[in-house]
């Protein structure tokens, strides 16, 4: 056995066990994911979340879950892994939360006119109409309502996860509903000889 | 609803990037703590985890959450190997 694979199995044998030794290896996990949520969210998302706070609910789930650990990585990965969806779920829920879904998809005809800005070229301004004009078709006659609403809503600015939320549905099948149309306006923009590589040049 | 020029950017980078992703979200989080720690390891992706890294490259959902998870597996104590 290895080093690697004895720690963790030491990890889930004390957290799988009782009294004094398991009330260690909590506090002794507690420390090491509020240590690395400490950074990693503090880093990209500043106060929002304190680790402390999702700490425990992080904890919980992880020791729901110790009998599903495969052991394919460090204990302290996979605890960590948890932690940080935990955390940024949290995250997300706050950041979002006085955004409602309506204010974001309430208009049926999604118009995609950006401002002209003076200092582009003519021609890449018609190729910006262009494209707009095609992807507001396709938008409209190639998605579904709810793949509509799906991508106004990420148009607006919330990620799957609270679109989800909001909606009442999961986060994979959202990510499919939109995977799906993404596919769906992908290859109505090739039909209509518009090629994703040129889409950096023309938003540029 | 109006939409700036940096909305219709990221739509169209999110368009431009569609391939077949034959994960989802809880897929890719049932073996992101493998991928993370070869990502780590600076190890070459194997191609039983290139499914994986597919739906990182076009889920922003599940990439924020690894970005976030290899910030914070640098900060713990190292292991022995």
């Amino acid at each position: 056995m290895t080093t690697e694979n004895a720690d963790t199995d030491d990890w889930v044998r004390r957290l799988s066990s009782s009294g004094p030794e398991r009330d260690d290896a909590i506090a002794e996990l507690t420390q090491l994911l509020v240590r690395g949520l400490s950074r990693s969210m503090a880093n990209r998302y500043g106060n929002l979340v304190q680790p402390e706070d999702v700490v425990q609910d992080a904890l919980l789930k992880i020791l729901d879950s110790l009998e599903t650990f495969a052991g394919r990585s460090r204990f302290t990965t996979w605890a960590m892994t948890i932690a940080t969806r935990v955390a940024i779920s949290e995250m997300r829920r706050k950041r979002y939360q006085d955004v409602s879904l309506d204010s974001i998809t309430s208009d049926d005809n999604l118009s995609l006119d950006i401002a002209t800005d003076p200092s582009t070229p003519g021609e890449t301004q018609i190729d910006r109409a262009n494209v707009l004009s095609t992807l507001q078709e396709l938008i409209q006659t190639e998605l579904s309502a709810k793949q509509r609403e799906a991508i106004q809503a990420l148009l607006g600015g919330l990620p799957v996860e609270e679109i989800a939320r909001r909606t009442g549905s999961n986060r994979n099948a959202v990510y499919k509903l939109i995977h799906d149309a993404r596919v769906r306006l992908k290859s109505g923009l090739e039909r209509a000889g518009v090629i994703a590589e040129d889409f950096n040049a023309i938003f540029a | 609803m109006s939409i700036s020029k940096k909305q219709i950017s990221n739509l169209l980078g999110l368009i431009a990037s569609t391939e077949n992703d034959a994960t989802d979200c809880e897929g890719c989080f049932s073996h992101l703590a493998e991928f993370a720690e070869l990502e780590l390891a600076g190890r070459e992706i194997p191609e039983a985890f290139q499914a994986i890294q597919r739906h990182l490259e076009q889920c922003p959902c599940c990439k924020d959450e690894f970005d976030v998870l290899i910030e914070g597996l640098k900060a713990l104590p190292p292991e022995d190997e």
